[in-house]
Protein backbone atom coordinates (compact mmCIF):
# COMPACT_ATOMS: atom_id res chain seq x y z
CA UNK A 1 0.00 0.00 0.00
CA UNK A 2 1.67 3.53 -1.03
CA UNK A 3 1.61 5.68 2.23
CA UNK A 4 2.01 9.11 0.03
CA UNK A 5 -1.29 11.35 -0.18
CA UNK A 6 -1.11 11.65 -4.05
CA UNK A 7 -3.77 11.84 -6.76
CA UNK A 8 -3.09 11.32 -10.15
CA UNK A 9 -4.69 13.55 -12.74
CA UNK A 10 -5.41 12.15 -16.37
CA UNK A 11 -6.37 15.53 -18.96
CA UNK A 12 -6.69 15.82 -21.95
CA UNK A 13 -7.25 19.02 -23.90
CA UNK A 14 -5.45 21.76 -25.54
CA UNK A 15 -2.81 24.28 -24.96
CA UNK A 16 -2.21 22.60 -21.87
CA UNK A 17 1.30 23.90 -21.61
CA UNK A 18 -0.54 27.45 -20.85
CA UNK A 19 -2.95 25.12 -18.26
CA UNK A 20 -0.14 23.99 -16.53
CA UNK A 21 1.46 27.39 -15.86
CA UNK A 22 -1.57 28.66 -14.32
CA UNK A 23 -1.76 25.82 -12.02
CA UNK A 24 1.92 25.38 -10.87
CA UNK A 25 1.08 29.06 -10.04
CA UNK A 26 -1.07 28.50 -6.77
CA UNK A 27 0.08 24.10 -6.53
CA UNK A 28 3.13 21.95 -6.88
CA UNK A 29 2.55 19.73 -9.72
CA UNK A 30 4.40 16.54 -10.04
CA UNK A 31 5.22 13.55 -12.55
CA UNK A 32 4.01 15.71 -15.43
CA UNK A 33 4.00 13.61 -18.39
CA UNK A 34 3.20 14.22 -21.93
CA UNK A 35 1.49 10.89 -23.04
CA UNK A 36 0.23 12.49 -26.58
CA UNK A 37 0.13 16.18 -28.02
CA UNK A 38 -3.28 15.96 -26.54
CA UNK A 39 -3.19 13.97 -23.49
CA UNK A 40 -1.17 14.60 -20.11
CA UNK A 41 -1.09 12.99 -16.64
CA UNK A 42 0.41 14.07 -13.15
CA UNK A 43 0.44 14.61 -9.62
CA UNK A 44 -0.41 16.16 -6.82
CA UNK A 45 -1.58 16.48 -3.16
CA UNK A 46 -4.18 14.67 -2.26
CA UNK A 47 -5.24 17.61 -0.07
CA UNK A 48 -5.10 19.91 -3.09
CA UNK A 49 -7.21 17.46 -5.62
CA UNK A 50 -10.40 18.99 -4.98
CA UNK A 51 -9.40 22.67 -5.79
CA UNK A 52 -6.98 21.30 -8.88
CA UNK A 53 -9.96 19.40 -10.02
CA UNK A 54 -11.84 22.83 -9.85
CA UNK A 55 -9.75 24.36 -11.52
CA UNK A 56 -9.76 22.04 -14.56
CA UNK A 57 -13.04 22.24 -14.86
CA UNK A 58 -13.15 25.91 -15.23
CA UNK A 59 -10.65 25.64 -17.75
CA UNK A 60 -13.07 23.24 -20.07
CA UNK A 61 -10.55 20.35 -19.83
CA UNK A 62 -11.13 17.25 -20.20
CA UNK A 63 -10.68 14.83 -17.31
CA UNK A 64 -9.87 11.26 -17.98
CA UNK A 65 -8.95 10.12 -14.75
CA UNK A 66 -9.02 10.92 -11.24
CA UNK A 67 -6.72 8.43 -9.65
CA UNK A 68 -6.31 9.06 -6.03
CA UNK A 69 -3.44 6.68 -3.37
CA UNK A 70 -2.17 6.90 0.30
CA UNK A 71 -3.29 6.27 3.55
CA UNK A 72 -5.12 9.70 3.73
CA UNK A 73 -7.30 8.31 0.86
CA UNK A 74 -8.31 4.90 2.51
CA UNK A 75 -9.54 6.43 5.61
CA UNK A 76 -11.37 9.06 3.75
CA UNK A 77 -12.68 6.20 2.14
CA UNK A 78 -13.82 4.13 5.04
CA UNK A 79 -15.35 7.16 6.82
CA UNK A 80 -17.87 8.04 3.59
CA UNK A 81 -18.76 4.36 3.57
CA UNK A 82 -21.90 5.11 5.29
CA UNK A 83 -22.67 1.20 5.56
CA UNK A 84 -19.76 0.38 7.45
CA UNK A 85 -19.80 3.16 9.55
CA UNK A 86 -23.69 2.46 10.37
CA UNK A 87 -22.41 -1.27 10.81
CA UNK A 88 -19.41 0.08 13.09
CA UNK A 89 -22.16 2.30 14.77
CA UNK A 90 -24.73 -0.23 15.36
CA UNK A 91 -22.06 -2.42 16.66
CA UNK A 92 -21.21 -0.66 19.07
CA UNK A 93 -24.05 0.77 20.59
CA UNK A 94 -25.22 -3.07 20.43
CA UNK A 95 -22.60 -4.17 22.47
CA UNK A 96 -22.74 -1.13 24.97
CA UNK A 97 -26.52 -2.06 25.53
CA UNK A 98 -26.08 -5.62 25.92
CA UNK A 99 -22.70 -5.59 28.21
CA UNK A 100 -24.74 -4.01 30.81
CA UNK A 101 -26.37 -6.93 31.33
CA UNK A 102 -25.78 -10.66 32.83
CA UNK A 103 -26.02 -12.85 29.45
CA UNK A 104 -24.75 -16.05 31.77
CA UNK A 105 -25.31 -17.47 34.87
CA UNK A 106 -22.34 -20.62 35.51
CA UNK A 107 -22.67 -22.63 39.52
CA UNK A 108 -19.69 -24.45 41.05
CA UNK A 109 -19.60 -26.68 43.39
CA UNK A 110 -23.32 -28.00 43.79
CA UNK A 111 -23.61 -31.83 44.62
CA UNK A 112 -27.49 -32.72 45.65
CA UNK A 113 -28.62 -29.16 44.26
CA UNK A 114 -29.58 -28.48 41.02
CA UNK A 115 -27.91 -25.98 38.85
CA UNK A 116 -30.98 -25.05 37.47
CA UNK A 117 -32.53 -24.71 40.65
CA UNK A 118 -30.48 -21.75 41.84
CA UNK A 119 -30.24 -20.20 38.36
CA UNK A 120 -33.87 -19.61 38.29
CA UNK A 121 -34.22 -18.82 42.12
CA UNK A 122 -31.73 -15.66 41.17
CA UNK A 123 -32.79 -14.85 37.61
CA UNK A 124 -36.36 -14.87 39.51
CA UNK A 125 -35.21 -12.67 41.96
CA UNK A 126 -32.53 -10.58 40.52
CA UNK A 127 -32.67 -7.98 37.66
CA UNK A 128 -29.88 -9.13 34.71
CA UNK A 129 -28.64 -5.47 34.31
CA UNK A 130 -24.74 -5.86 35.58
CA UNK A 131 -25.19 -2.60 37.66
CA UNK A 132 -28.33 -3.49 39.72
CA UNK A 133 -27.29 -6.75 41.00
CA UNK A 134 -25.37 -6.71 44.77
CA UNK A 135 -23.08 -9.96 45.40
CA UNK A 136 -22.70 -9.47 48.86
CA UNK A 137 -27.22 -9.93 48.57
CA UNK A 138 -27.16 -12.87 45.84
CA UNK A 139 -25.29 -14.80 48.33
CA UNK A 140 -27.28 -13.70 51.42
CA UNK A 141 -29.86 -14.58 49.76
CA UNK A 142 -28.97 -17.85 48.13
CA UNK A 143 -27.94 -18.85 52.10
CA UNK A 144 -31.32 -17.77 53.54
CA UNK A 145 -33.40 -19.90 50.65
CA UNK A 146 -31.58 -22.89 50.70
CA UNK A 147 -31.07 -24.58 54.01
CA UNK A 148 -28.42 -27.02 52.06
CA UNK A 149 -25.71 -24.96 51.77
CA UNK A 150 -23.01 -24.03 53.89
CA UNK A 151 -21.22 -21.47 51.62
CA UNK A 152 -22.47 -19.13 48.69
CA UNK A 153 -19.98 -16.59 46.88
CA UNK A 154 -20.80 -14.28 43.64
CA UNK A 155 -18.35 -12.47 41.39
CA UNK A 156 -19.65 -10.62 37.78
CA UNK A 157 -17.05 -12.18 35.25
CA UNK A 158 -17.85 -10.33 32.22
CA UNK A 159 -21.26 -10.97 31.49
CA UNK A 160 -21.01 -14.13 33.58
CA UNK A 161 -22.70 -14.03 37.04
CA UNK A 162 -20.35 -17.04 38.87
CA UNK A 163 -22.04 -18.59 42.22
CA UNK A 164 -19.73 -20.57 44.38
CA UNK A 165 -21.52 -22.48 46.58
CA UNK A 166 -20.71 -25.45 48.81
CA UNK A 167 -23.55 -27.95 50.24
CA UNK A 168 -23.76 -28.71 54.16
CA UNK A 169 -22.26 -32.45 54.94
CA UNK A 170 -25.14 -34.44 56.27
CA UNK A 171 -24.81 -37.72 57.91
CA UNK A 172 -24.84 -40.68 55.59
CA UNK A 173 -28.61 -42.03 56.52
CA UNK A 174 -30.23 -38.55 56.06
CA UNK A 175 -29.20 -38.48 52.26
CA UNK A 176 -31.66 -39.66 49.67
CA UNK A 177 -35.39 -39.31 48.39
CA UNK A 178 -36.87 -39.93 51.43
CA UNK A 179 -39.64 -42.06 49.76
CA UNK A 180 -41.23 -44.49 51.03
CA UNK A 181 -40.12 -48.31 50.24
CA UNK A 182 -43.04 -49.87 47.98
CA UNK A 183 -43.34 -53.57 46.79
CA UNK A 184 -42.32 -53.94 43.02
CA UNK A 185 -44.47 -57.38 42.72
CA UNK A 186 -46.94 -59.52 44.83
CA UNK A 187 -46.04 -61.97 47.35
CA UNK A 188 -45.61 -63.47 50.88
CA UNK A 189 -42.97 -62.16 52.67
CA UNK A 190 -40.93 -64.70 54.21
CA UNK A 191 -37.73 -62.60 55.67
CA UNK A 192 -36.87 -59.10 56.29
CA UNK A 193 -33.27 -57.14 57.12
CA UNK A 194 -34.45 -53.68 57.89
CA UNK A 195 -31.47 -50.89 57.41
CA UNK A 196 -33.09 -47.66 58.03
CA UNK A 197 -36.52 -46.50 58.50
CA UNK A 198 -39.82 -47.81 59.73
CA UNK A 199 -41.21 -51.30 58.91
CA UNK A 200 -45.08 -51.17 57.38
CA UNK A 201 -45.23 -55.59 57.00
CA UNK A 202 -44.08 -58.60 59.03
CA UNK A 203 -43.01 -62.20 57.95
CA UNK A 204 -45.97 -63.78 56.44
CA UNK A 205 -48.15 -60.90 55.13
CA UNK A 206 -49.10 -61.26 51.89
CA UNK A 207 -48.28 -58.10 49.76
CA UNK A 208 -49.36 -56.49 46.28
CA UNK A 209 -47.58 -54.56 43.89
CA UNK A 210 -47.80 -50.54 45.14
CA UNK A 211 -48.12 -51.71 48.43
CA UNK A 212 -46.06 -49.56 51.60
CA UNK A 213 -43.03 -51.96 52.88
CA UNK A 214 -41.01 -49.24 54.91
CA UNK A 215 -41.61 -45.79 55.76
CA UNK A 216 -38.60 -43.13 55.16
CA UNK A 217 -38.88 -42.12 58.87
CA UNK A 218 -37.81 -42.81 62.55
CA UNK A 219 -39.39 -42.01 65.71
CA UNK A 220 -37.14 -41.70 68.73
CA UNK A 221 -37.29 -42.35 72.04
CA UNK A 222 -38.75 -39.13 72.72
CA UNK A 223 -41.69 -39.63 70.31
CA UNK A 224 -39.96 -36.96 67.74
CA UNK A 225 -40.16 -38.14 63.51
CA UNK A 226 -36.67 -37.71 61.89
CA UNK A 227 -36.70 -38.36 58.44
CA UNK A 228 -34.11 -41.10 56.99
CA UNK A 229 -34.01 -43.43 53.68
CA UNK A 230 -36.52 -45.95 54.11
CA UNK A 231 -33.76 -49.21 53.48
CA UNK A 232 -34.49 -52.97 54.06
CA UNK A 233 -34.06 -55.91 51.96
CA UNK A 234 -37.47 -58.08 52.00
CA UNK A 235 -37.66 -61.64 50.63
CA UNK A 236 -40.82 -62.69 49.43
CA UNK A 237 -42.43 -65.60 47.73
CA UNK A 238 -43.63 -64.46 44.80
CA UNK A 239 -46.46 -66.29 42.43
CA UNK A 240 -45.10 -66.08 38.59
CA UNK A 241 -47.64 -67.20 36.11
CA UNK A 242 -48.92 -68.16 32.50
CA UNK A 243 -51.83 -69.43 31.36
CA UNK A 244 -52.22 -71.16 28.27
CA UNK A 245 -55.88 -71.96 26.72
CA UNK A 246 -56.30 -75.17 24.22
CA UNK A 247 -59.70 -75.65 22.35
CA UNK A 248 -61.52 -78.69 20.88
CA UNK A 249 -61.98 -77.56 18.22
CA UNK A 250 -61.27 -74.30 16.70
CA UNK A 251 -60.86 -72.87 12.96
CA UNK A 252 -57.53 -72.41 11.07
CA UNK A 253 -57.14 -69.81 8.04
CA UNK A 254 -54.17 -70.03 6.13
CA UNK A 255 -53.19 -68.97 2.65
CA UNK A 256 -53.32 -71.18 -0.54
CA UNK A 257 -50.36 -69.42 -2.11
CA UNK A 258 -52.86 -68.08 -5.07
CA UNK A 259 -52.75 -64.37 -5.08
CA UNK A 260 -54.07 -61.40 -7.94
CA UNK A 261 -52.40 -58.15 -8.33
CA UNK A 262 -54.09 -54.33 -8.59
CA UNK A 263 -51.95 -51.42 -9.79
CA UNK A 264 -53.04 -48.25 -9.33
CA UNK A 265 -51.76 -45.26 -10.59
CA UNK A 266 -52.33 -42.25 -8.47
CA UNK A 267 -51.73 -38.00 -8.65
CA UNK A 268 -52.40 -36.05 -5.95
CA UNK A 269 -54.15 -38.80 -4.30
CA UNK A 270 -56.64 -39.44 -7.28
CA UNK A 271 -56.71 -42.52 -9.11
CA UNK A 272 -55.65 -42.05 -12.63
CA UNK A 273 -55.24 -45.72 -14.61
CA UNK A 274 -56.01 -48.67 -12.71
CA UNK A 275 -55.55 -52.60 -13.54
CA UNK A 276 -56.85 -55.45 -11.56
CA UNK A 277 -56.33 -59.47 -12.15
CA UNK A 278 -59.35 -61.37 -12.88
CA UNK A 279 -60.11 -62.71 -9.05
CA UNK A 280 -62.80 -64.44 -7.87
CA UNK A 281 -61.16 -65.79 -4.24
CA UNK A 282 -63.90 -66.32 -1.36
CA UNK A 283 -62.14 -65.12 1.12
CA UNK A 284 -59.13 -63.08 0.70
CA UNK A 285 -56.94 -60.55 2.68
CA UNK A 286 -54.83 -57.72 1.19
CA UNK A 287 -51.21 -56.12 1.27
CA UNK A 288 -50.64 -52.90 -0.28
CA UNK A 289 -47.74 -50.58 -0.81
CA UNK A 290 -46.95 -47.23 -2.48
CA UNK A 291 -44.02 -47.00 -4.81
CA UNK A 292 -42.73 -43.29 -5.94
CA UNK A 293 -42.81 -44.03 -9.45
CA UNK A 294 -41.06 -39.78 -10.02
CA UNK A 295 -38.86 -38.18 -7.98
CA UNK A 296 -40.09 -34.09 -8.26
CA UNK A 297 -42.27 -32.71 -6.64
CA UNK A 298 -44.21 -31.43 -9.39
CA UNK A 299 -46.03 -34.21 -10.63
CA UNK A 300 -45.48 -36.73 -7.87
CA UNK A 301 -47.03 -40.02 -9.45
CA UNK A 302 -47.10 -42.87 -7.30
CA UNK A 303 -48.00 -46.56 -7.51
CA UNK A 304 -49.96 -48.46 -5.45
CA UNK A 305 -49.39 -51.99 -5.87
CA UNK A 306 -52.34 -54.18 -3.85
CA UNK A 307 -51.62 -58.19 -3.67
CA UNK A 308 -54.95 -60.18 -2.77
CA UNK A 309 -53.95 -63.35 -0.94
CA UNK A 310 -56.53 -65.82 -1.29
CA UNK A 311 -57.55 -67.78 2.18
CA UNK A 312 -59.26 -70.82 2.96
CA UNK A 313 -60.50 -71.90 6.55
CA UNK A 314 -60.53 -75.75 7.71
CA UNK A 315 -62.06 -76.73 11.07
CA UNK A 316 -59.36 -78.54 13.50
CA UNK A 317 -60.16 -80.94 15.99
CA UNK A 318 -57.76 -82.17 18.66
CA UNK A 319 -57.55 -83.91 22.11
CA UNK A 320 -56.26 -82.21 24.79
CA UNK A 321 -54.86 -85.45 26.24
CA UNK A 322 -52.55 -85.41 23.09
CA UNK A 323 -51.27 -82.09 23.33
CA UNK A 324 -51.10 -81.68 27.05
CA UNK A 325 -47.40 -81.66 27.95
CA UNK A 326 -46.69 -79.61 24.55
CA UNK A 327 -49.12 -77.14 26.24
CA UNK A 328 -47.59 -77.01 29.71
CA UNK A 329 -44.43 -76.83 28.17
CA UNK A 330 -46.16 -73.51 26.69
CA UNK A 331 -47.30 -72.40 29.78
CA UNK A 332 -44.58 -72.71 31.70
CA UNK A 333 -42.42 -71.03 28.79
CA UNK A 334 -44.71 -68.01 29.41
CA UNK A 335 -44.82 -68.12 33.62
CA UNK A 336 -41.22 -68.06 32.82
CA UNK A 337 -41.45 -65.05 31.00
CA UNK A 338 -42.49 -63.28 34.42
CA UNK A 339 -39.71 -64.12 36.31
CA UNK A 340 -36.62 -62.91 34.48
CA UNK A 341 -34.67 -61.48 37.44
CA UNK A 342 -35.89 -64.02 40.35
CA UNK A 343 -32.93 -64.94 42.91
CA UNK A 344 -34.60 -68.33 43.44
CA UNK A 345 -37.54 -70.88 42.19
CA UNK A 346 -38.56 -72.50 45.16
CA UNK A 347 -41.40 -74.89 43.30
CA UNK A 348 -43.30 -75.60 39.98
CA UNK A 349 -46.59 -76.63 39.14
CA UNK A 350 -49.40 -76.46 36.96
CA UNK A 351 -53.06 -76.53 37.52
CA UNK A 352 -55.86 -77.82 34.45
CA UNK A 353 -58.92 -76.30 34.41
CA UNK A 354 -61.75 -77.71 32.02
CA UNK A 355 -64.75 -76.29 30.71
CA UNK A 356 -67.04 -76.63 27.71
CA UNK A 357 -64.30 -77.54 25.06
CA UNK A 358 -61.67 -75.84 26.53
CA UNK A 359 -58.98 -76.51 28.83
CA UNK A 360 -57.20 -73.84 30.52
CA UNK A 361 -53.60 -74.61 31.00
CA UNK A 362 -52.05 -72.38 34.48
CA UNK A 363 -48.27 -72.77 35.33
CA UNK A 364 -46.76 -71.22 38.91
CA UNK A 365 -43.90 -70.87 39.21
CA UNK A 366 -42.75 -70.04 43.04
CA UNK A 367 -39.68 -67.67 43.46
CA UNK A 368 -37.79 -65.81 46.23
CA UNK A 369 -37.23 -62.44 45.37
CA UNK A 370 -36.06 -58.87 46.77
CA UNK A 371 -39.50 -57.13 46.66
CA UNK A 372 -38.24 -54.21 48.13
CA UNK A 373 -35.54 -53.63 45.01
CA UNK A 374 -32.93 -52.76 47.52
CA UNK B 1 20.88 27.36 6.11
CA UNK B 2 23.48 27.44 4.16
CA UNK B 3 22.34 28.91 -0.17
CA UNK B 4 25.07 27.08 -2.49
CA UNK B 5 24.09 29.75 -5.52
CA UNK B 6 24.05 32.73 -3.18
CA UNK B 7 27.91 32.05 -2.10
CA UNK B 8 28.68 31.02 -5.81
CA UNK B 9 27.26 34.53 -6.96
CA UNK B 10 29.25 36.51 -4.12
CA UNK B 11 32.43 34.75 -4.74
CA UNK B 12 32.37 35.62 -8.41
CA UNK B 13 31.75 39.68 -6.89
CA UNK B 14 30.18 40.30 -10.45
CA UNK B 15 32.85 42.99 -11.63
CA UNK B 16 31.07 43.70 -14.88
CA UNK B 17 27.91 44.56 -12.76
CA UNK B 18 25.45 41.57 -14.47
CA UNK B 19 22.52 41.14 -13.50
CA UNK B 20 22.57 37.81 -11.67
CA UNK B 21 19.25 37.32 -10.54
CA UNK B 22 17.18 36.01 -12.99
CA UNK B 23 17.36 32.55 -13.03
CA UNK B 24 19.64 29.63 -12.03
CA UNK B 25 19.90 26.25 -14.13
CA UNK B 26 21.72 23.23 -12.40
CA UNK B 27 21.79 20.14 -14.68
CA UNK B 28 23.25 16.79 -13.11
CA UNK B 29 25.03 14.45 -15.23
CA UNK B 30 22.86 14.65 -18.15
CA UNK B 31 20.07 13.21 -15.93
CA UNK B 32 18.30 15.80 -13.92
CA UNK B 33 17.88 19.45 -14.90
CA UNK B 34 17.07 21.70 -11.72
CA UNK B 35 15.59 25.28 -12.98
CA UNK B 36 15.00 28.03 -10.06
CA UNK B 37 13.36 31.34 -11.42
CA UNK B 38 11.24 30.12 -14.71
CA UNK B 39 8.64 32.30 -15.73
CA UNK B 40 6.89 29.56 -17.93
CA UNK B 41 5.88 26.59 -19.37
CA UNK B 42 6.24 27.17 -23.47
CA UNK B 43 6.69 24.12 -24.88
CA UNK B 44 6.71 20.49 -22.95
CA UNK B 45 7.11 16.91 -24.56
CA UNK B 46 9.20 13.80 -23.64
CA UNK B 47 11.76 14.97 -26.80
CA UNK B 48 11.64 19.19 -26.21
CA UNK B 49 10.35 21.11 -22.98
CA UNK B 50 11.02 24.97 -23.20
CA UNK B 51 9.80 27.69 -20.95
CA UNK B 52 10.52 31.46 -20.26
CA UNK B 53 12.84 32.64 -18.12
CA UNK B 54 13.91 36.54 -17.62
CA UNK B 55 14.69 37.96 -20.92
CA UNK B 56 14.78 34.92 -22.89
CA UNK B 57 13.39 31.23 -23.40
CA UNK B 58 15.47 28.04 -22.29
CA UNK B 59 15.08 24.76 -24.24
CA UNK B 60 16.18 21.42 -23.00
CA UNK B 61 16.24 18.82 -25.32
CA UNK B 62 16.88 14.93 -24.44
CA UNK B 63 14.68 11.77 -24.50
CA UNK B 64 11.96 10.17 -22.39
CA UNK B 65 11.68 13.43 -20.08
CA UNK B 66 9.32 14.02 -17.83
CA UNK B 67 8.82 17.05 -15.90
CA UNK B 68 9.54 15.52 -11.93
CA UNK B 69 8.15 18.71 -10.22
CA UNK B 70 6.66 21.78 -11.79
CA UNK B 71 5.74 24.61 -8.73
CA UNK B 72 5.95 28.86 -9.17
CA UNK B 73 9.24 28.85 -9.53
CA UNK B 74 11.19 25.74 -9.87
CA UNK B 75 10.88 23.16 -12.12
CA UNK B 76 12.59 19.50 -12.13
CA UNK B 77 13.36 17.70 -15.45
CA UNK B 78 14.24 14.12 -15.38
CA UNK B 79 15.28 11.70 -18.20
CA UNK B 80 18.19 11.43 -20.85
CA UNK B 81 19.42 15.59 -21.06
CA UNK B 82 21.35 16.23 -24.76
CA UNK B 83 21.33 19.65 -24.71
CA UNK B 84 20.11 22.72 -22.54
CA UNK B 85 19.77 26.41 -24.80
CA UNK B 86 19.14 29.54 -24.32
CA UNK B 87 17.86 32.15 -27.03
Amino acid sequence: MKLKNLTTFHICGLNQEKLLNELCKKFTLTDIDRHTKNSTSFKCSYFEHAKIEKTLKNSGVKIESVVHEGIAYKLSKIFTSYGLVAAIVVFVVLFALQNQYILQYDVIGQDKLSQLEIVDFVKERFSAKKSEIDTKQVETCLLDNFSGLSFASCIIKGQTLVINIKEKLLPQEMYGQFAPLVAQKDGKITQISLISGTLRVKVGDIVQKGDVLVEPYTIDTSGQLKKVEAKAQILAEVYNEGSVDHYETFIEVNRTGKTAVQDDIRLFGLSIYTFKEDMNFKMYEVEFEDIDLSKNFFLPFKMRKTIYYELQQKTIESKFEDVQDEYIAKAKAKALENCEDCDKIKEEFYTLRHLSGVTVVNFCIVTEEDVGGY
Amino acid sequence: MFNFLNEVKQNLKNPQGLDLNGFNIINLSGHLLYVEGHLGLVTLSKELISFKVKKSVIIVEGKDMILSELSDNTIKIVGQIKKVEQI
